[in-house]
């Protein structure tokens, strides 16, 4: 079935570690029939627990030839995270590698799943096998992952499928001859945009460890030593690129693309400085639509805050509601310029949530999808964004549900009440800030209240600025108003964890 | 400023900056700081700020050399090397 895919060579930066596309297809032929004496079968779902290396891209075409899904994993989770992920999929296998921390491989024996360390699968001549079907599952991609209802993403092969032919035939090939990854594998703007899809239509990948500062700060040299094409970015990298990265000098790139978060017209200008081409691309994605599913595509375009350019590989109409029976409601198109709900038809369209039912309904009617921004189509038919209404932090393009974060603090035995929120961050666009009202408010139960985060949160979504507040604002309806608690916030004096973790 | 001194101002900057449970007491001055979980990567940004306005160091013409950053020893000889001789 994936006798068209025709992907090309792989190469990992730090390493220098390469596969030609014949060396790849011998090994993925290899990597299936180890995976299938293990026991994978069509159906199934497989945990891949590393990513931006060689072995992650041929296992995830090992795992699909065996007709099995695949949950590309975010590493730095906690186990409680992962085991929250894995008893809402529950995975048959989970392939781990060095970088793994054993008690991720811990908490996933602890419920039944299989890990195998990838770097004892031997590579033995095989012969070809491919069970899968263009609507299998092939992806689930985790948005949120902490509350009892993890949130998985499912695409299916024809989906996944429909993105990358959309993206083709609306952005052409010849620019991604040589792609760089610097985004992390786990996130879908990261896999299927920036390396599956010119990956898997023969372009050479260049796969980096995600997110490097290090390699950052010589983005400009990389670019130039690897004669990179094309690579796609979140707006929160390039504070280090060009503040201490030179420029490339070898006019190789041809291409930029920007996502993920609000690409503000300033940095954008930068970047086309920075880089010295033209072509740097606001590209608007949602992992629900296989990420890039708009941008800037006309030839001629002035950087604009919030514009994002015309549809690629979907239909984009902004509607006055956001209700599920609002793309057939007679009138309910927003005049042109008018601000409304973002609205997004797609073949590229996930198949839903994954056993979620109800949640899917929630955004999917009648093959539309709402995003939960709003925006606004110009007379020229270009989309523009004016703010989101997701219950979402974005920060520096990952993305924390602040919703994650109020689950594991109310299960703390002292807290009462809790509103995590978005606070203003220079470097990351926005953090993770909290409001808690507290049993007892001292020195030794908020190290308790860090250490409870610490164990069931990863890193980037513990939050960074605490306050201590006596009861939490409530609308009319007795809910609590993440911006009510935001604004209040404003006028507080945040906890000082540094010395207060000191004294500990 | 002695190298002693300029040791003492760098880490009260770096307790400004630090993610909160990652002591700092206990990283040693070879430590890489971003690997050492001390801060986030792009905390960087703001070391560089800061070697920028209380040192003069000027990051315009020869750019920033990560490994100048990776660690309090590698900062302590970048600043030794931009001050005026």
């Amino acid at each position: 079935m994936f006798a068209d895919l025709h992907f090309g060579a792989l190469r990992e930066l730090e390493t220098g570690r390469g596969w030609t596309g014949a060396e790849i297809a011998a090994r993925v032929v290899s990597r299936t029939d180890r995976l299938r004496v293990h026991g994978l079968r069509r159906g199934d779902r497989l945990f891949i627990l590393y990513g931006n290396n060689l072995e992650f891209f041929v296992d995830l075409l090992a795992a699909w030839n065996v007709g099995a899904s695949v949950v590309p994993v975010d590493n730095r989770l906690t186990p409680f995270e992962l085991a929250n992920m894995a008893r809402q999929v529950t995975p048959k296998i989970a392939l781990a590698d060095k970088t793994v921390p054993p008690a991720l491989a811990d908490a996933l024996v602890g419920l039944g799943c299989q890990v195998i360390d990838a770097s004892e699968l031997s590579v033995a001549p095989s012969a070809p096998y491919c069970a899968a079907r263009l609507d299998d599952e092939a992806l689930i991609l985790f948005t949120s992952g902490t509350t009892g209802v993890p949130k998985g993403v499912v695409h299916t092969h024809r989906s996944l499928r429909a993105r990358w032919l959309g993206l083709r035939q609306s952005l052409g090939i010849d620019c991604f001859r040589r792609t760089l990854c610097l985004l992390p594998t786990h996130f879908g703007h990261g896999l299927i945009c920036n390396s599956l899809f010119p990956w898997l239509f023969g372009q050479e990948l260049i796969v980096a460890p995600a997110f490097s500062p290090y390699l950052l700060l010589r983005l400009g040299s990389v670019i130039d030593e690897q004669k990179i094409t094309f690579l796609s970015s979140v707006p929160s990298m390039w504070a280090l690129t060009l503040k201490g990265s030179k420029p490339p000098q070898g006019q190789t790139l041809q291409r930029i693309h920007c996502g993920s978060a609000p690409l503000s017209a300033h940095l954008w200008r930068q970047i086309q400085e920075w880089s010295g081409i033209h072509q740097v691309y606001n590209a608007y994605g949602i992992t629900e639509t296989g990420s890039w599913v708009a941008g800037t595509s006309i030839a001629d375009f002035e950087p604009e805050d919030g514009l994002v350019g015309v549809p690629w590989g979907a239909v984009i109409k902004i509607l006055h509601s956001a209700a599920p029976q609002a793309p057939f409601a007679p009138g309910g198109v927003c005049p042109t310029g008018e601000t409304g709900y973002v609205w997004i038809n797609t073949p590229a369209l996930m198949q839903g949530y994954y056993n979620l039912p109800e949640l899917t309904e929630q955004v999917i009617s009648g093959g539309w999808f709402v995003t939960g921004d709003k925006g606004l189509i110009d007379e020229r038919g270009r989309l523009y964004l004016k703010g989101r209404e997701r219950d979402e932090i974005n920060k520096g393009g990952a993305k924390v549900y602040p919703a994650d974060v109020d689950a594991v603090v109310e299960s703390f035995a002292h807290a009462r009440a809790v509103c995590a929120f978005a606070c203003d961050d220079p470097a990351y666009g926005q953090n993770v800030a909290m409001a808690v009202v507290l049993s007892r408010r001292d020195d030794a139960t908020l190290r308790e209240l860090q250490a409870w985060l610490k164990a069931h949160l990863a890193d980037f979504k513990i939050p960074q600025r605490w306050y201590l507040v006596d009861e939490l604002p409530q609308n009319s309806r007795g809910k609590i108003s993440r911006a009510a608690v935001q604004e209040r916030c404003a006028a507080l004096q945040p906890v000082d964890l540094v010395s207060l973790l000191r004294r500990g | 400023m002695d190298r002693e001194q300029q040791r003492g101002a760098l880490i009260e900057f770096l307790r400004t900056i630090q993610k909160p449970d990652c002591p700092l007491a206990e990283l040693d001055d070879q430590s890489g700081l971003v690997e050492s979980g001390l801060i986030d990567s792009l905390a960087l940004l703001q070391i560089v700020s800061y070697l920028e306005r209380s040192h003069g160091v000027d990051f315009t013409e020869g750019g920033i050399d990560p490994e100048e950053l990776r660690s309090i020893q590698s900062i302590l000889d970048l600043i030794a090397r931009a001050a005026p001789k």
